[in-house]
């Protein structure tokens, strides 16, 4: 399972980051969420965001030093107890969608199965792609 | 503990661009509860900086930023910031909201509101990350356009959030906007104080949380607000059209499409510049601002002679830089609108400019020469684009139409002031007021000169209903002292919130009680808003008054006087009398004698008597 992103369809509204962090964080931090979207010029505004495997070998798992990036039933995330925001994950991602803020790394987690990005993207931006 | 436990930064951050220094104050419980934020801290503060007669391109005037109270809440097209300063354009109250992130970048970095004061001694932009604040050299991007600018700074500065102005500000158009990330601070130009101060522009990197008082709730609401918009006709409309969603309505049903400068109201040649044959066409996908989850904004991409236009046209742009000049042309109108962008000036304000000229110019009252040899014949869409260049960078005829109209028929005397469609300086939006006599009132007592926005009443007099009114009649003159008032007092709210006024058939004042409790912490209901909505209309007024106005000021222009020739408003106009009547209304319901001071028992019960001593 992962969440598909069509920027062809984004409006850069941001209301993805906003209630991802609200989700996770109880905040409106977009330096928060798993969900990132990219400004690029005035036609494209980008969605970045973990695929689970679809785009990658899981390069961020292998990299961790501290078994704080977790994979279960393809689903990845981070353990907090065990995360250093040491980067490493951040550097290994070959799609740009973990991120590193204040020693802790942020990427998606899928919200448990039912994830608020894809909820509230008005645009149909944002698709979860099932198995 | 609402600025403690709820999303408020907390603190107000000054800049002093002539010493080059940053200060921060806290702000109070008291001060929050009683002025909200975003347009309720633009009037308070306002008011205390600026003195009456200060020059508004001078060292006195100050450049106040203040996002809306749930600007960076996630509550769903609550994103708006609002800027403030003395209105080069009208010598008064100047105020101008934007969707852009800027503000949420700041409310991020820990602030209710950027003010900046002084005048940085050679072209500079100002840097906010968090707690450091820094004045930067700009030598190397003045003259660059709005847009070019933003990508600079963010080449240097990297994630930052950019509002910027373009060679308008610069030059001190008297309409110069400023842009962030194509969603502009258009009216009364507030780009030019930018330009005054040597500011090319605000870089923004915030990186705190922003927390509100009840998140679970918080996302309640999101949820059920999300869903009512969603499944609101405007979902659909905005999305698919555009605000200009209504143009044909406007004409064809209302017949108060103002066209040809204010000699029409229903534009024949509308068929091209109606979102209905354009956006099928050129638009590839929609734009938002900021938290809104119904987006109006488009890109465009244009094909043939204009190609490289990328900004979709807004509903008062396909007016002004259509209709106003007889433009029939989608392609030219889009060419035209994206210039305005980048040259950073007024889409209104521009094309009331050259609506103004072209009348002029098919009246005798300019010649060829005058118009620097461009045929200026109303129609002319080419002749559209070339006068926004000129008046983007102030050459032949646009120096003098970058003055607004008021001025410039002024300068051009030979009885060019009964052209000049303005009130208080001001260019007018798309509404021919002939026809709609209380949106007539809300041009007269808008604090910025002619807006339709102060009062939002456009949609309740051209429908007849909305919030507590019903049976409104727009050819009538008749109770609309209290109806604007009320109205006034209504929007505010929404600015100083920073709810877009397109929710307006949506969340109503009973929807803000419960976002408000989930936000800061603290309930408020309808009555409580609407003193505050009222207390922020009067301290605008007030700072009017300081600056020199006196009833007089408050006029439709000559062109209201004559009868709108075709159509279904056909004959209808506001007389002398209906003018003064709906005046004389609106100052009572306002609490203000018959010259338009306010009463002291109206400032006492706002608690505002500091403000007019």
């Amino acid at each position: 399972m992962f969440v598909k992103a069509i920027p062809e369809k984004c409006s850069g509204c941001m209301e993805c980051e906003m209630v991802c962090s609200m989700t996770h964080w109880k905040v409106v931090n977009p330096l928060k969420s798993g969900i990132r979207v990219e400004k690029k010029s005035v036609t494209e505004d980008i969605p970045h965001l973990c695929t689970h495997g679809e785009d990658c070998n899981f390069e961020c798992v292998d990299a961790c030093k501290f078994d704080a990036m977790k994979k279960d039933n393809g689903r990845v995330y981070v353990d907090y107890e065990k995360c250093t925001g040491c980067r490493l994950c951040e550097k290994a991602c070959p799609i740009g969608a973990v991120w590193i803020f204040e020693k802790k790394a942020y990427k998606c987690d899928l919200c448990g199965g039912d994830p608020m990005c894809v909820k509230y993207c008005s645009q149909g931006a944002l698709e979860l792609v099932e198995g | 503990m609402v600025v403690e436990n709820g999303c408020y930064g907390g603190r107000i951050l000054t800049v002093d661009l002539s010493k080059k220094e940053g200060k921060r104050q806290k702000i109070s419980d008291a001060f929050a509860m009683k002025y909200l934020g975003g347009d309720g801290f633009g009037a308070y503060f306002l008011n205390k900086l600026v003195p009456g007669n200060a020059d508004p391109l001078g060292k006195e005037n100050v450049l106040i930023m203040a996002p809306g109270l749930l600007t960076g809440t996630a509550a769903p097209t609550a994103g708006k910031t609002s800027f403030f300063a003395k209105s080069p354009l009208t010598g008064g109250w100047g105020e101008g909201v934007m969707g852009g992130r800027i503000g949420f970048a700041l409310k991020q970095a820990g602030y209710d509101a950027l003010i900046i004061t002084g005048m940085a001694d050679k072209p500079s932009y100002l840097l906010i990350n968090d707690d450091e604040v820094m004045v930067k050299s700009a030598e190397h991007l003045w003259g660059k356009f709005t847009r070019e600018s933003t990508e600079e700074i963010k080449k240097d500065e990297g994630d930052v959030v950019v509002a910027s102005i373009g060679p308008g500000g610069e030059k001190k158009v008297k309409y110069a906007i400023i842009d962030s990330e194509e969603r502009q601070a258009g009216r009364g130009g507030l780009g030019a104080v930018m330009g005054s101060k040597n500011l090319k522009a605000i870089a923004i990197k915030g990186s705190r949380d922003i927390k509100v008082a009840d998140p679970e709730k918080m996302m309640e609401l999101l949820d059920r607000w999300y869903k009512i918009m969603i499944e609101s006709p405007a979902f659909n409309d905005d999305g698919k059209y555009g605000t200009g969603e209504f143009l044909e309505w406007m004409n064809a049903e209302r017949g108060t499409f103002p066209t040809r400068n204010w000699r029409e109201g229903v534009f024949d040649e509308r068929k091209e510049i109606d979102p209905y044959y354009w956006a099928p066409r050129y638009t590839i996908k929609n734009k938002a601002c900021i938290q809104c989850v119904k987006p109006c904004g488009k890109a465009f991409v244009i094909k043939g002679k204009y190609e490289g236009a990328l900004d979709g046209v807004e509903y008062e742009t396909l007016f002004s830089l259509g209709s106003n000049c007889g433009n029939p042309s989608i392609e030219a109108l889009a060419k035209a609108n994206e210039l305005c962008d980048l040259y950073g000036i007024d889409t209104i304000s521009a094309g009331g400019a050259i609506g103004f000229a072209m009348d002029l110019y098919e009246n005798g009252i300019l010649g060829e020469k005058d118009a620097d040899g461009i045929d200026l014949r109303f129609g002319n869409g080419d002749a559209v684009v070339k006068m926004v260049e000129k008046i983007g960078k102030r050459e032949g005829l646009g120096d003098l139409l970058a003055e607004g109209v008021k001025r410039a028929a002024e300068k051009i005397g030979k009885g060019a002031d009964k052209y000049a469609v303005h009130v208080r300086g001001m260019e007018p939006p798309a509404y021919d007021v002939r026809g709609i006599k209380g949106m007539g009132l809300a041009f007269m007592t808008s604090p910025r000169g002619a807006c339709h926005l102060r009062s939002g009443a456009y949609a309740l007099e051209l429908t007849g209903k909305f919030w507590k009114y019903e049976g409104v009649d727009r050819f009538s003159a008749d109770g609309k002292g209290q109806e604007i008032a009320d109205m006034e007092n209504f929007m505010a709210i929404y600015d100083a919130l920073g709810v877009c006024k397109f929710s307006r058939g949506m969340f109503l004042l009973d929807g803000f009680a419960e976002l408000l409790e989930a936000a800061i912490g603290e309930r408020m209901g309808e009555s409580e808003l609407l003193v505050i909505g009222e207390r922020i209309n009067n301290l605008k007024h007030i700072f009017n008054i300081k600056c020199g106005w006196t009833r007089e000021d408050s006029k439709l222009p000559p062109k209201i006087r004559i009868p709108i020739p075709e159509g279904v408003a056909k004959g209808s106009f506001i007389s002398e009398n209906e003018e003064k009547k709906m005046l004389n209304d609106y100052f009572e319901a306002r609490g203000w004698d018959k010259k338009g001071i306010p009463k002291e028992k109206t400032l006492k019960k706002l608690e505002i008597e500091e403000f007019m001593k």
